[in-house]
């Protein structure tokens, strides 16, 4: 008798593809919501990576846990770049940063191989910290961005008050924001995954 | 004029040039600082809603534009503070996007999925890239009409505050849960993972129009940076 072979192959097969594919759609969709409302107010845009990453955590965790295999969350955040930059709405610097981020979460998922909790919480807070790309320009190149959306047709009140807040204080708070809410996210998800998708055989249990 | 294929779908342009066309218009909409420039991407888009047969929703897109242009130049300076500072930066962010949105709806309407999958095959997209992305975009409606389905029993049932986010989140996952289970069995059934080459039906060929665009695209998008 030959025992049944089990398939442990780290390629991604059709269904992880298609199962990525809907956990971007979701992950694009909550993320879409605060850059739209991230226009109201430049707090509100300076917060922006961090809300986000307050509440992707349950499509992140749930996409991590059903495809443990290296490249799912570089092509979700491939098909997010995709979209926006094709939308116009990535800037080269989001862009930068969020293909960085992606590089980074994919190796972090690698040395804690897939599986554990802790690993994929990490690899979400690098993942989320990529955002900040958006409102960085404010800080990188501080005066010719304020000549630039002052062009663009920007009020002087708004132009006041994003430039209140752009000092250094303000610059680790949005950096360190989608870190801190990241790993709130995920402590979301997992709560959520006790109280229902892990009875529901959705997602598996994480292992230790 | 537009090809009609068999399914009755008019396909006014070759799937490529659309996604070039797009490209191209970011590229001229953010790197542009002049008024004519951006008039003239409007209007070439505008042309080609027409000739896709599209009038009404070209010119709704127009309207819109005609609207954000009255608002940032005769409203603002006269309207109460509170008023501008919540909405300017929306309306100058609405003006810029609004050009790669007309795109982007002249896509979804015209150009069926499966030439859009086709496009990105000619253009040697791996496989791997080519799946999740087409069902990315195909998911979004999904999303929509799931999100109206809760919606609707949620009104049953008075829920709020944040226990309203749990019950949005939660079975929206569990339909996308589902989804990605199924739709991975039927795809495997059909051959998704067959690593042979794919074929179509459809053959895609660029004719002279398809070339004009492109040279509109690269003339608006060369102007843009060059007029100031």
């Amino acid at each position: 008798m030959t025992a049944i072979q089990v398939n442990i192959s780290r390629k991604l097969k059709g269904k992880d593809l298609i199962t990525i594919g809907i956990f971007s759609a979701i992950y694009f969709v909550f993320n879409f919501i605060f850059m739209l409302v991230s226009g109201f107010h430049p707090v509100l845009w300076i917060l922006m990576p961090g809300l986000i990453a307050l509440f992707t955590g349950v499509p992140y965790m749930i996409m991590a846990s059903k495809v443990q295999k290296p490249g799912a969350i570089f092509l979700m955040g491939f098909i997010t770049g995709l979209i926006y930059f094709a939308t116009g709405m990535f800037t080269v610097i989001i862009l930068i940063t969020f293909a960085l981020a992606c590089v980074l979460a994919e190796a972090v998922r690698y040395l804690t191989k897939y599986k554990s909790f802790a690993g994929n919480m990490v690899s979400f807070a690098v993942f989320s910290v990529g955002m900040i790309g958006s409102p960085l320009p404010v800080w990188l190149f501080k005066d010719s961005f304020f000549d630039q959306i002052s062009e663009q047709g920007m009020s002087t009140e708004y132009l006041s008050s994003l430039n209140a807040l752009a000092n250094n204080t303000i610059l680790v708070v949005m950096i360190l924001a989608p870190a801190v809410l990241a790993i709130a996210g995920a402590l979301i998800a997992r709560a959520l995954f006790k109280k229902h998708f892990e009875k529901a055989g959705i997602v598996k249990t994480w292992q230790r | 004029m537009a090809e009609i294929n068999k399914n009755g779908q008019i396909i006014p342009i070759d799937p490529r040039t659309a996604l070039l066309l797009l490209l191209l218009v970011t590229i001229a909409v953010f790197s542009q600082h002049s008024f004519y420039v951006e008039i003239a991407t409007l209007l070439v888009i505008f042309g080609l809603f027409l000739y896709g047969g599209l009038a009404e929703s070209g010119l709704k897109f127009v309207l819109q534009f005609g609207f954000l242009l009255l608002l940032q130049y005769a409203i603002f300076p006269v309207a109460p503070k509170l008023f501008t500072d919540t909405f300017s930066i929306l309306a100058a962010y609405a003006r810029k996007v609004l050009p790669c949105a007309m795109m982007g709806a002249f896509l979804v309407k015209r150009i069926p999925m499966r030439y859009i999958v086709l496009a990105m095959r000619k253009w040697r997209f791996p496989q791997k890239l080519i799946i999740p992305l087409s069902v990315t975009i195909r998911y979004f409606p999904a999303i929509r009409e799931e999100m109206g389905y809760i919606r609707d029993a949620m009104k049953l049932r008075r829920i709020s505050g944040a226990a309203r986010i749990e019950a949005y989140i939660v079975p929206l996952m569990f339909s996308a849960a589902n989804t990605a289970e199924e739709l991975g069995a039927a795809a495997v059934t059909r051959g998704i993972e067959n690593p042979a080459p794919k074929t179509s039906v459809i053959e895609l060929r660029l004719c002279p129009r398809d070339y004009v665009l492109i040279g509109c695209g690269i003339v608006l998008a060369a102007a843009a940076f060059h007029l100031r």
